[in-house]
């Protein structure tokens, strides 16, 4: 009995200890970083209890990302933990536990999948991978053409193609070309991840296979072969932030690490991948935003949210157009600019190479509430004695716009002798008009549905020119062009959108054109006599 | 004493018939019937470890058709003894005082008498493993006998003995039947032995193959 | 009179015997030593050395350690009233508590890994009972401060699962090789049912449970698909040695995959003789 009941005390000591030092050990998880002793303070430190970001990251990207991981955690003090696999296995993993910060699959593909299962929110491009053909160094069985693989003394491997990108891919490609089912049959083997190919090849397993030229990196043996007929077979590796997160900070901070042109995407670079262009690193960036001051209620919120989320700055500038296209020119130069009209975004094409319409707003007649003086209409404006304010012509789109739809009215004459007032934005009209000292205002319908307790708006009808559109734009030489990208995402979700629309603009995404330059002449257009319709 | 009424037990896909005995204090009682007529599931039965299909059993007077065995004071030596591999010969003997808390002093000289009547006092030390199978019965005997038990069951006790153990085992049992008072029920299928050792003989019938 | 002649075919024939049983024994030996010395000379010394000296490598074998001892122990906890049960007792249901024990011993281990990984993470049929979208995984994080998937008690209950079957196999073997008289007995002289299972089932089933916790712990030390699929494969915290050859094998790091596969051979071979070693000394 005594034997007995020693073991059994022994067994249940034994198994304490162990499970005492795995809760220890998991407490004090000590990662060897490069320097131990002088660690940087981190700005928002991983603080006590917070726990790491989680990145779900193809093989394929292993040995850039372990770089990366690391100079990142030796740089910022913040720790990674990544999960290594397949591109299809981390997304079932991700779809059923929810677990995970970022998601990295070989292709855009996958991202495209997980978008649709409402899986990812933000997704950042990182680097281009090609595809073509592994064999051993100094190709051995001369392995150069699609038909090559086809021989019968060439073994070749792959991939799966449910699982794993690169054949995927393959497979998109030569299906077109027809000849997938060919080359299907001549695959030995399906390996689940594109590492297992090419050690396949390694080992002499196989003596081809169809890889992504960035995995053979840590493999000295092995050499690239690309082929014509896999040449645009090019993989685009982006980077997905998952909704369920629930430290987006921390998240888009490590992947704005990875995504900037001088840090993650440098070692891109390094280790054969193609990359396109990046923003700069910095641990907090700093956006700024010009935008005509009509936007502001209808993109702040949305810019605050954007800020929580990224963990960024943005500073925004609201003004009338006019003064914000002086301030650019005499070189305060924003990384957006949300303009009023194209009108003004056409005087910085230099800056602005590319714009995207996005809104449009209407010019209406504002009046105290309750109609006093029964405006109904432009001509209306005409009566003897009525203030009436506008918008100042060269300070501002909307300013530009009642330039134009007096033009057209054909009353431009009769009714700049009633304008008391020019003033830069719509919301100093609209003050005016609460005070009393202006009887009548030409603005914008935002303007209106802003001040809607003490105003009335009056349509005008008619004229095509009083609506104004809204372009969006990033500058050419902006360091965060992708936060800016992001930003602008974020302008043109569904929640946004309807902020618009409360707002009184109306939402019309174009997409996007080439920022013609404001032509020289000008828009004299014998207007007919327009009669007011009502 | 022991007395059975009526008693059915389930033997496989087998019931066996009623019987009904009783067993007087003191007295040797030898069950006899032909093999598979469910000697050792009666014994079983009365000692508590199988279930009863219907029946009564009493012990001193006492019914203890639902008690568990171990309250029923019997002592029971199945054919095949089941001593206890790992203890020694003296744990064995000892056993059941020592789940009784028989106080150490006690314990002792009851093994000690235990073992001087039975001829073990030179194994008291040894493993139960490589007895020869005289020493291993009687230590069976004396573990059964150590609680100073009303009734002994006794399961073939004498069929795997050769001839000159047979002889001094069966007075060996006699005697102690005599010394002690404990009342026996001794089963076999060998008449000698019943003529030899037994005060009454109770005979089984023959199992007729019922449905359940 | 019959003469005595010595039958010379019996002869040959006990010689073809022995080699025909030697061969087909001796392929399996062989083909195993082949293996290890494939493995051996595939790395040298100074890459095996190497290896092991990486801080990930060191901490998944301090984890595996721990994880496989505890998993062992608490298998063969578990088993040994199971095996019991199942071996002295007939009930209803009894044979389908025996087939559901072996269904982690034929179940493909990564459906053993995605069943509990959907347990964890997705509400269960009656876990309305405890408030609506009650997830296992988040009760455990959140209200009892215990975080499963993804972090070690999961690695040890996905060792638990599977070596907890083998465990239970060997300890039912173990108690029916046990005569049950000798409990019968022992209750005759007055123990209670738990005392007979104490003081002599118990100590007559050492050895079998030895055996039971050697076999679950070398097949918690060779899982690998529900660990992987359920505790994730995060350097530091859930790698434990099997997944690490997954791991190095998936960066291309053959080197490092075969040193830690000879090192966990190592790791069995001590632990087995250990094992062997006390099993052999409890007799005597």
């Amino acid at each position: 009995m005594s034997k007995t009941v020693l073991f059994m005390i022994g067994s249940i000591i034994l198994v304490a200890g162990m499970v005492y030092w795995l809760f220890n050990n998991e407490r004090s998880v000590g990662r060897p970083t490069a320097s131990n002793d002088s660690k940087p303070n981190p700005t928002e430190g991983t603080k006590s209890g917070e726990s790491e970001v989680i990145l779900l990251c193809a093989a394929s990207n292993q040995s850039v990302i372990e770089q990366i991981r690391k100079q990142y955690e030796d740089e910022t003090g913040r720790k990674i933990s990544v999960q290594y696999g397949n591109s299809q296995s981390l997304l079932a993993q991700l779809e059923i536990s929810k677990r995970g910060d970022l998601y990295l699959p070989a292709d855009e593909s996958f991202l495209d999948n997980a978008k649709e299962k409402k899986l990812v929110e933000e997704v950042i491009p990182i680097a281009t991978m090609p595809i073509g053909l592994v064999v051993k160094k100094g190709n051995p069985k001369q392995i150069k053409t699609l038909a090559d693989l086809k021989r019968n003394d060439v073994r070749l491997v792959q991939a799966d193609p449910e699982a794993a990108a690169v054949t995927k891919v393959a497979r998109r490609i030569l299906e077109k070309s027809g000849e997938w089912e060919a080359i299907k049959e001549a695959t030995k083997a399906f390996r689940s991840t594109v590492t297992e190919v090419a050690t396949d090849v390694e080992i002499g397993a196989a003596d081809v296979g169809i890889v992504y030229s960035p995995v053979l990196v840590p493999f000295t043996n092995l050499e690239f072969v690309p082929i014509a007929e896999l040449e645009e077979g090019i993989s685009q590796v982006s980077l997905g932030i998952t909704a369920s997160t629930n430290q987006p900070s921390a998240a888009l901070h490590f992947a704005r690490y990875i995504a900037a042109n001088d840090r993650g995407l440098k070692t891109y670079q390094q280790q054969g991948f193609t990359v396109g262009m990046g923003d700069t690193w910095a641990d907090v960036p700093e956006l700024t935003i010009y935008a005509g001051s009509m936007l502001r209620p209808a993109i702040e919120e949305s810019i605050v949210d954007f800020e929580a989320r990224e963990g960024v700055k943005v500073s925004r500038s609201y003004n009338g157009c006019g003064i914000l296209v002086a301030q650019m020119k005499a070189g305060q130069i924003p990384d957006a600019y949300f303009a009023c009209d194209m009108e003004f975004m056409s005087q910085v094409t230099d800056i602005f190479p590319e714009a995207t319409e996005v809104s449009q707003n209407e010019l209406v007649i504002l009046v105290p509430k309750g109609n006093p003086n029964k405006v109904a209409s432009l001509r209306d404006l005409t009566k003897p004695g009525l203030r009436v304010g506008i918008g100042h012509e060269k300070q501002c789109a909307m300013g530009w716009i009642t330039q134009n739809t007096f033009r057209e009215s054909g009353m431009q004459q009769e009714l700049m002798s009633n304008v008391a007032v020019q003033l830069p934005t719509g919301d100093l009209l609209v003050n005016e008009l609460r005070i009393g000292s202006l009887d009548a205002a030409v603005a914008y319908l935002s303007n209106a549905a802003g001040a809607a307790e003490f105003l009335d708006a009056v349509e005008i009808q008619g004229i095509p020119c009083s609506t104004a559109i809204q372009p969006w734009s990033v500058a050419k030489n902006s360091k965060y062009p992708l936060l800016a990208d992001r930003l602008f995402q974020k302008i043109c979700s569904a929640e946004s959108q309807e902020v618009f629309v409360s707002e009184g603009f109306q939402w019309q995404l174009g997409s996007k054109q080439v920022n013609v330059p404001k032509t020289t002449t000008t828009q004299e257009t014998t207007a007919p006599a327009v009669s007011d319709k009502e | 004493m022991i007395e059975v009424q009526d008693l059915t037990v389930r033997q496989g896909t087998f019931t066996l018939p009623k019987i009904s005995f009783r067993i007087e204090r003191g007295q040797y009682a030898v069950l006899m019937g032909k093999s598979g007529t469910g000697k050792t599931t009666i014994l079983e039965a009365i000692c508590g470890l199988r279930k009863i299909s219907s029946g009564k059993v009493w012990i001193e007077d006492v019914e203890v058709t639902n008690w568990s065995p171990a309250d029923r004071n019997i002592g029971y030596m199945p054919q095949d003894l089941a001593l206890f591999p790992t203890l020694s010969v003296k744990e064995n003997l000892a056993f059941a005082l020592d789940i009784r808390r028989v106080p150490a002093k006690k314990r002792d000289e009851k093994v000690a008498f235990l073992a001087n009547m039975l001829g073990l006092e030179h194994l008291l030390k040894r493993r139960v493993q490589g007895l020869s199978g005289g020493e291993a019965q009687r230590v069976a005997l004396g573990r059964a006998l150590s609680f100073d038990p009303s009734v002994l069951l006794l399961d073939e006790p004498l069929s795997a003995l050769d001839a000159i153990t047979h002889t001094t085992s069966q007075k060996l049992l006699k005697d102690l039947n005599r010394q002690t008072g404990v009342a026996v029920l001794h089963v076999t299928h060998n008449q000698a032995e019943a003529d030899a050792l037994a005060d009454i003989c109770i005979r089984l019938p023959e199992v007729i193959q019922s449905e359940l | 009179m019959k003469t005595l002649r010595q039958s010379h075919t019996r002869k040959w024939r006990d010689g073809i015997f022995f080699l025909v049983m030697g061969g087909l024994s001796s392929s399996f030996i062989v083909l195993i030593i082949l293996l290890l010395i494939a493995d051996i000379t595939f790395t040298s010394f100074t890459e095996f050395r190497n290896a092991l000296a990486k801080p990930e490598i060191q901490a998944a074998f301090k984890l595996t350690m721990a994880s496989c001892t505890v998993a062992a122990i608490m298998s063969v906890w578990v088993a040994t009233p199971l095996g019991y049960i199942l071996s002295r007792y007939r009930f209803i249901g009894h044979r389908l508590i025996d087939t559901i024990v072996d269904i982690p011993i034929v179940l493909p281990p990564l459906v053993l890994g995605l069943s509990l990984l959907i347990l964890f993470h997705q509400p269960f049929p009656f876990s309305k009972w405890f408030g609506e979208g009650f997830i296992l995984d988040e009760f455990l994080r959140q209200t009892l401060r215990f975080p499963v998937s993804f972090s070690w008690p999961a690695v040890i209950l996905a060792q638990f699962t599977v070596s907890c079957a083998f465990a239970v196999r060997t300890m039912r073997v173990t108690f029916d090789q046990i005569n049950p008289r000798a409990e019968d007995v022992a209750r005759t002289l007055g123990c209670s049912r738990a005392g007979a299972f104490l003081r002599i089932a118990l100590p007559q089933a050492m050895r079998g449970m030895i055996t039971a916790g050697t076999i679950a712990w070398a097949r918690a030390l060779g899982e690998f698909g529900p660990i992987l699929v359920f505790a994730g494969s995060t350097r530091f915290r859930t790698e434990v040695l099997s997944t690490t050859v997954f791991l190095e094998l998936s960066v291309g790091q053959l080197d490092a995959a075969v040193a830690v596969s000879l090192l966990m051979v190592a790791m069995a071979v001590v632990v087995l003789v250990v094992l062997r070693a006390i099993g052999a000394g409890l007799n005597g």
